[in-house]
């Protein structure tokens, strides 16, 4: 799999590949995913509105999108997953870190109407406050088919505590356990890229 | 090495009364070990001495090397030099086992790390604990089975070389075998750290007979109600914690 750039727009994705994106302004995103085509997405996003669209066009399309972002301010996340043939599948990772008393709010949404059958269709949302932020996650999956195998789970809150006290006991500071969890929270699977090392240093940043 | 003073401990939330209380003292090079029923509070004890925020101490103090330490956070106390091992350690998906060990050395140190001694000393300490290699890049104990988060335990203890050591059941979810290497680590350890001192808590005197304690405390109800030597800890076997109340009883009535 091979590394590109694209910038605010519309893209057709024809060959199975790896996307390293960072943004720190608003931006909307279309991808149109053709057929046997497996797509990876890895989306860091400081402190900005963002608007995603995916369309899974032809059968045996698949996406899976991670979606990483750290605020500040109010921001909206919206991403929506079109299945709009059968036989394909999408797996979306929202993962947000609200740094002060902002709202940030995920409206994340898969589709599958009712002729599509044999889809996949999960996601998968986190957003951690580290102040007393205003978060809200609001999935949707609207599924018309019964031949789906689907879920979505969202979580809002702290970082646990025993986590935390975990770290701590060996030694390591209350700063340096939050960026420890923040890393692992929004950087998990993230291989090395220039678009990763931005954002690695905004979590340093926080 | 440690002394707590007449401690009394109630939860953060539920605003219960755990500790009553309850004094301990142990001095350099000791090793005490702690018995007593479920749920009597041995390892809200443990939390407590580390630090842990969802406990509150109503009154009392716990001195460490002539200090107190109440208002200390919990990684102040671990770099005097405090060390838990937990009964229950927790999971930290998306942190690597080697990468925690890292920050912890950097941060209890305060220099950098020579990575070179660093991975070589790692190496070491997981052929002593018969842990496999892939342990350490793995996320810090997520999805390794009860015995391997044990031996995870003593492989921090052997990287952040304590000076007081609270082992809370280290010995349960271990096999025969494993229950043999942690403790044969543990000595090895202490041979090298003579100053070291040891609280053992445990249900089960088997622990003790590779790590001999100058002290055997039953606790019961939150505070410590008997102390003695490893004799204690085959009498509570044999007779169960009723069974030590039972002849308690029966020598104050007579
Ligand atoms: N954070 C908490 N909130 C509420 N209750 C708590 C909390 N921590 C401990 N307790 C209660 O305090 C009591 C003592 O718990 P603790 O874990 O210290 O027992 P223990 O002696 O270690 O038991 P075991 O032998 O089963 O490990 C229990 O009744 C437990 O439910
Ligand atoms: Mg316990």
């Amino acid at each position: 799999m091979n590394k590109i750039d694209i910038g605010n727009k519309e893209i057709t994705i024809t060959s199975s590949k790896e996307l390293y994106i960072y943004d720190k302004e608003a931006n909307n995103r279309i991808y149109n995913i053709e057929k046997d085509v497996v797509l990876k997405v890895y989306h860091y996003n400081y402190d900005s509105n963002s608007k995603v669209v995916i369309n899974l066009n032809h059968e045996s399309a698949e996406v899976e999108y991670h979606y990483s972002t750290i605020n500040y301010n109010d921001n909206n996340t919206s991403i929506t997953v079109n299945h709009n043939i059968k036989n394909t599948i999408s797996n979306i990772y929202n993962h947000g870190v609200n740094v002060l008393n902002n709202k940030l709010h995920f409206d994340i949404c898969g589709i599958v109407p009712k002729n599509i059958e044999n889809c996949i269709c999960n996601q998968e949302n986190q957003i951690i406050n580290l102040t007393n932020g205003n978060s809200t996650i609001l999935p949707k999956l609207l599924i018309d088919n019964y031949n789906v195998s689907s879920s979505h789970s969202a979580y809002i809150g702290k970082f646990k505590e025993d986590s935390l006290f975990y770290l701590m006991s060996r030694g390591i500071s209350y700063d340096t356990a939050i960026k420890l969890l923040v890393s692992s929270l929004l950087i998990n699977s993230g291989k090395d890229s220039e678009e990763l090392n931005m954002f690695k240093e905004n979590i340093e940043n926080i | 090495m440690l002394e707590i003073d007449k401690i009394n401990v109630i939860t953060k939330d539920s605003k219960s009364k755990i500790l009553k209380d309850l004094s301990l003292k142990i001095n350099d090079g000791e090793i005490h070990a702690i018995m007593g029923p479920n749920g009597t509070g041995k390892s809200t004890l443990s939390k407590v001495i580390m630090g842990n925020y969802k406990y509150e101490l109503t009154s009392g103090d716990i001195i460490f090397n002539n200090k107190s330490i109440i208002n200390l956070s919990v990684d102040e106390r671990a770099k005097l030099g405090i060390f838990l091992a937990m009964q229950d350690p927790t999971v930290i998906d998306g942190v690597t086992n080697s990468e925690f060990l890292k920050t912890a050395t950097t941060e209890l140190t305060n220099e950098r790390i020579n990575y070179f001694d660093f991975i070589k000393n790692i190496d070491k300490c997981l052929k002593d604990l018969e842990l496999s290699e892939d342990m350490i890049h793995r996320s810090l104990n997520k999805g390794f089975s009860g015995g391997e988060k044990k031996k995870n335990e003593i492989l921090q203890l052997k990287m952040l070389k304590p000076k007081f050591i609270i082992l809370d059941e280290i010995d349960s979810g271990l096999d025969v075998d494993s229950l043999k290497i942690v403790c044969h680590n543990i000595n090895d350890y202490l041979k090298e750290n003579k100053d070291t001192s040891v609280l053992i808590i445990t249900h089960y005197p088997r622990i003790l007979e590779y790590i001999n304690p100058d002290y055997v405390h039953i606790m019961t109800d939150g505070k410590i109600t008997k102390s003695g030597n490893i004799e204690l800890a085959f009498e509570t076997e044999k007779n169960g914690y009723n069974g030590i109340n039972d002849v308690r009883k029966k020598i104050s009535n007579e």
